[in-house]
């Protein structure tokens, strides 16, 4: 009876960790877009769906594009807690995309401040930045 | 037809001032691999693979451009060579116009990929499986032409079924399918009217041009509540006919069905499929003695499941078992000419975004599918062991 208690309170403490530690990346990751783009919140699934080529535009109907960064800890962290993909299977979905004639493949940035830079600039454009990054031009988008 | 497609494709990207060309919108990128199969006894997929064989590889480019939020033009060139198949010669892979009103609801137009099943469009696609084959049950590799694409044009869109209840994927279309002449289907017709010539002491005459038929389908998914958790059905009515010589052949519409579920959580996957062809061909011969018409009645039943783990951000592996009957014409599916059954175990590496390499054991059991008798003059053995290595280019 002991050992089943106690498996389950470890069981317990690991689950609230994962928890802990997806909520963790989340709130070190925000979503911005250009400002020109009508809505200011949007669903954890919009997110989801446009990052996976699934969807072409947030709840409100306004048309986004995403963009992403190569790589590093913001990307990785985006990609776990929003997409639920590490990187090779994200990009891997968004090969089949295009070899398939379904999409585009984002355009990619080698730094935050270069993503945010085409972000302000591009009409529909939709990224993400670590916490704390100077947004400029561009508008966070609170994600629910 | 080719050249319609590629006109009207030219057009749209060269459309007027409407659309304003921004070359920094237009989209190159390709993939080429290079394959090599060995097998313990047969030849498989017309190669000689009883010695090893190299003649496995496939390398395709495609353009394309978004000219608009709602519109994108394209273009894929494809070749491919697996044995006798295949050659040096460059096909359209796909080429569309593509116009999304929203997300209910969008056009394609042009010769794009049929959407069957979880694979069929990208059974071409290397780059994006971890197999080196799919489930030959379901998608045949040497047969791929006979459902991977037609020119016409499909509707497509997504509609969400309230906040709980998931999502709803739907594509339907109707359009024009030329078969692959340097394919599987066709070589395994020649073969069938190469006897036939002989039996009729007619002139041996192989097929010369495509041969051809329409299709129309649709495939609807369900991406449900529960994460990861796709469901979906597809269906494919389809006909076919040709000639060769003095001989015709026919392929009766007929409608290929599809079920299949995946689920994915984190670094794991698991899916299966399921698919029925019931389909009647008809050869016709015009002989001395008249018309003779002798038909194949088929009935290929094949499903397959599989899964995989990501073991690391690099490292892929995965099994699958592949299940295939031919029950046509109440023919005895327990002889070992009449299934194919295949048990696979495989792995791929990401050398980085742009190179991998996958290693991959067939054991196969039965003859019906994969084998030529050209390739196997000496007859087939019911059992074969196939090893699949390849490595390949993607960017």
């Amino acid at each position: 009876m002991k050992k089943r208690r106690l498996s389950i309170l470890i069981f317990g403490v690991v689950l609230s960790c994962a928890a802990v530690q997806t909520q963790s990346h989340a709130q070190n990751v925000v979503v911005i877009v250009n400002s020109g783009v009508r809505a200011t919140a949007a669903s954890s699934d919009d997110i989801r769906g446009i990052f996976t080529g699934d969807k072409s535009s947030l709840g409100d109907g306004s048309p986004v594009t995403p963009v992403t960064l190569k790589g590093g800890p913001t990307h990785e962290a985006f990609l776990k807690t929003y997409v639920g993909k590490g990187d090779a299977a994200f990009r891997t979905g968004w090969r089949n995309l295009v070899f398939t004639g379904q999409g585009s493949m984002p355009k990619t940035f080698d730094s935050e401040a270069a993503l945010v830079d085409y972000v302000a600039a591009t009409p529909g454009a939709i990224g993400y930045v670590s916490k704390g990054t100077d947004v400029g031009r561009a508008k966070t988008l609170a994600v629910r | 037809m080719f050249r319609r497609v590629l006109i009207l494709v030219s057009l749209c990207a060269c459309a007027g001032p409407g659309l304003t060309q921004d070359l920094s919108t237009i989209q190159i990128h390709g993939f080429a691999t290079q394959g090599f199969l060995y097998s313990s006894a047969n030849n498989y997929l017309s190669a000689n693979t009883s010695a090893g064989s190299f003649a496995w590889n496939d390398g395709a480019v495609s353009v394309s451009d978004t000219l608009s939020d709602k519109l994108r033009v394209g273009i894929q060139l494809h070749m491919y060579q697996l044995g006798d198949l295949g050659g040096a010669n460059v096909q359209v892979d796909w080429a569309t116009g593509d116009y999304k009103l929203n997300e209910q609801l969008g056009f394609r137009a042009g010769k794009f990929k049929i959407p069957i099943g979880l694979y069929n469009d990208s059974q071409d696609v290397d780059a994006v499986h971890l197999w080196a084959l799919l489930p030959q049950s379901v998608y045949p590799t040497d047969n791929r032409s006979f459902t991977l694409s037609a020119m016409g044009g499909e509707f497509y869109g997504s509609e969400k079924l309230g906040q709980k209840a998931g999502t709803l994927i739907y594509r339907a279309y109707a359009g024009y399918r030329p078969l692959d002449r340097s394919g599987g289907y066709v070589k395994s017709l020649n073969l069938e009217l190469e006897g036939l010539d002989a039996s009729f002491g007619l002139p041996v005459t192989p097929i010369t041009a495509a041969p051809t038929g329409n299709v129309f389908g649709g495939d609807l998914r369900w991406q449900t509540p529960w994460k990861g958790l796709l469901i979906g059905s597809s269906a494919f009515a389809e006909d076919a006919q040709g000639s060769a010589g003095a001989v015709a052949f026919r392929v009766v519409r007929n409608t290929v069905t599809q079920q299949y579920a995946q689920f994915e959580r984190g670094r794991f996957f698991v899916a299966a499929e399921v698919r029925r062809m019931p389909a009647s061909l008809f050869l016709t011969a015009t002989t001395a003695g008249g018309l003779v018409v002798i038909p194949y009645p088929i009935d290929f039943r094949s499903w397959y499941a599989m899964t995989s783990y990501r073991v690391t951000e690099k490292l892929q592996v995965g099994t699958y078992y592949s299940h295939f009957v031919d029950a046509g014409g109440g023919e005895d599916t327990a002889l070992i000419s009449n299934y194919s059954r295949d048990w696979t175990v495989s792995a791929r590496y990401d050398f980085n975004s742009y190179f991998y390499g996958k290693l991959e054991e067939h054991f196969i059991h039965g003859t019906d599918l994969g084998y030529y008798p050209d390739s196997n003059p000496n007859g087939e053995k019911p059992r074969s062991n196939v090893l699949a290595a390849k490595i390949g280019f993607s960017f």
